[in-house]
């Protein structure tokens, strides 16, 4: 009973006047980062941070939270209308959401789109609420050596999960290890690898590194893609989202299966790119139609969108608990909330 | 496509593992200065970053054997950027770099009415006075949302300081 007081006691916070409006702002933001192809969750939150500078926490957290979910669906938008994935994890949406489009049915692939990212967050949501607490109490038995090897356990599954070659992996991981230690030993006061740089005495700045790898990183890609858009109309009546609100029920067991391949991936370090593609597969193995699966399928357009959104959401539980980001862009709100408050097990305790 | 209209994978492989190699050493070389061994207090201060300088070491080492092993088997057939797609990628990268030196001499708010006034003619194909205009208008609006707002100081460069704020 206390969890479900807890998290009516959060509604509550959040539908604050003020709190209500810094989602709008946040949603808006947020979908308005996800159609530009290029900049992802992860960039968006990092550029837009200095906004929440003179915020409270709380409103911070939702405001940041608001841009991260307009991203993830921000992406679906221009993946069903013109086939150009905003976001890695909407690329398996194009694969039956343009198709749709093509075939004159982008307002109802919208509409599943939505319908769908609302049911994944939702469902991640409770799960996170009922299954934080015990989560926590069980890290706050954590001593050195059990973080120690949950931290291995993250860094060596990054290596297991990248499509890249281990080899690359692993530098990169070594060159942020690097990175992180420039700077003042926190355990005997030396300073290492300043080189008589002052300002690089308290080391580099997370955000600045994250917004050069991914901001500016990402910026240069586009550019070097080009901008060419071609796209298809994507007007929505009431009649449209009525009528595709009618036909949804019908896959409950596409939805449900999606949910839990998003919450699974997200508490464990998989992120939503990986849950989109393995919801789509799974869908397409297990539907009683899978050669239509490619030409337009509403199912295609829902077990992504589920579960890469359940994922998304879920991700925040093993960084609100254990300290360890499920997600790029998780990662970057950890950088924040580790401004304001503490992360960490006590957090939820 | 005949070669040298796209630039090769193997170069750029061979360009990232060598930065790679230099900030290794860079890694190691202070960890050897502070001392990387275990102490009698526990781990010195290059303790952990001498092992992950080696690491880095390993890494692009691996990296550039494998690509020599490769190098005549590839040859050149994989893409990293097209001539064009890299052109355009410099067209951004340069100006950003030009205006991140910038700031150091004219401070982050006059080099960014520059740079934006001069995308804006440049690439965009506006009027002067609009892309000033507009240049100018952001610049304004930063400068009060963080140095009168939030009251962030961000680098002013020595023109503010000759022009007293």
């Amino acid at each position: 009973m206390d969890e479900i007081n807890n998290l009516f006691q959060g509604f509550a916070v959040a539908l604050t006047l003020p709190n209500i409006g810094f989602m709008f702002i946040g949603i808006f933001l947020g979908v308005l980062i996800g159609v530009l192809p290029g900049l992802g969750g992860a960039n968006g939150v990092a550029i837009l941070l200095p906004l929440t500078f003179g915020m409270s926490p709380t409103s911070a957290i939702i405001m940041l939270s608001c841009i991260y979910w307009g991203a993830l669906f921000g992406g679906a938008i221009t993946s069903i209308l013109f086939n150009i994935p905003g976001e890695p994890w909407s690329v398996a949406t194009t694969f039956d959401g343009y198709p749709m489009a093509q075939k004159g049915k982008a307002a109802k692939a919208l509409t599943a789109a939505f319908t769908s990212s609302f049911v994944g967050a939702f469902v991640a949501v409770l799960m996170v609420t009922f299954l934080a607490p015990v989560v926590a109490k069980f890290a706050l038995n954590f001593g050195p050596p059990e973080f120690f090897a949950v931290q291995l356990l993250t860094f060596a599954s990054f290596i297991g999960m990248s499509k890249e070659p281990p080899v690359k992996t692993l530098m990169a991981m070594m060159l942020g290890f690097a990175l992180a230690a420039v700077g003042l030993d926190s355990v005997t006061g030396t300073l290492r690898m300043t080189y008589g740089q002052e300002s690089l005495l308290k080391g580099f700045d997370f955000l600045i590194a994250v917004i050069g790898l991914f901001g500016i990183g990402e910026i240069l890609l586009t550019m070097e893609e080009g901008l060419a858009f071609k796209g298809h109309k994507g007007r929505i009546s009431l009649k449209d989202v009525l009528d595709t609100w009618k036909e949804l029920p019908k896959h409950w067991a596409t939805s449900l299966r999606a949910c839990l391949i998003g919450c699974w991936m997200g508490v464990t370090p998989g992120g939503a790119t990986p849950a989109s593609f393995m919801s789509y597969g799974t869908a397409k193995r297990i539907s009683k139609h899978p050669e239509e699966f490619g030409k337009g399928a509403i199912e295609g357009v829902i077990a992504p969108e589920t579960a890469a959104h359940a994922a998304g959401t879920s991700a925040l539980l093993p960084m609100l608990t254990l300290g360890i980001p499920g997600s790029p862009t998780a990662a970057v709100l950890l950088g924040v909330v580790d401004m304001g408050t503490a992360t960490g097990p006590l957090v939820v305790h | 496509m005949k070669t040298g209209e796209h630039l090769q994978m193997r170069w750029m492989e061979l360009l990232v593992a060598a930065c790679f190699v230099g900030v290794s050493l860079l890694v190691i070389t202070d960890s050897l200065r502070v001392g990387n061994a275990w102490g009698s207090d526990g781990p010195e201060p290059g303790y952990f970053p001498f092992f992950i300088g080696c690491l880095l070491l390993g890494g692009a080492s691996w990296v550039i054997v494998q690509t020599l092993l490769a190098w005549k088997q590839d040859d050149g057939k994989e893409v990293f950027a097209e001539k064009h797609e890299f052109n355009l990628m410099l067209l951004m990268l340069l100006p950003t770099a030009a205006f991140t030196a910038a700031i150091f001499v004219l401070g982050i708010y006059v080099a960014s009415v520059v740079f934006i006034a001069a995308f804006m003619v440049w690439q965009g194909k506006y009027s002067y006075f609009k892309s000033i205009a507009v240049g100018s208008g952001i610049s304004a609006a930063l400068f009060v949302l963080f140095e009168v707002w939030f009251m962030l100081p961000l680098p002013k460069g020595f023109i503010h300081t000759w022009l007293g704020y």
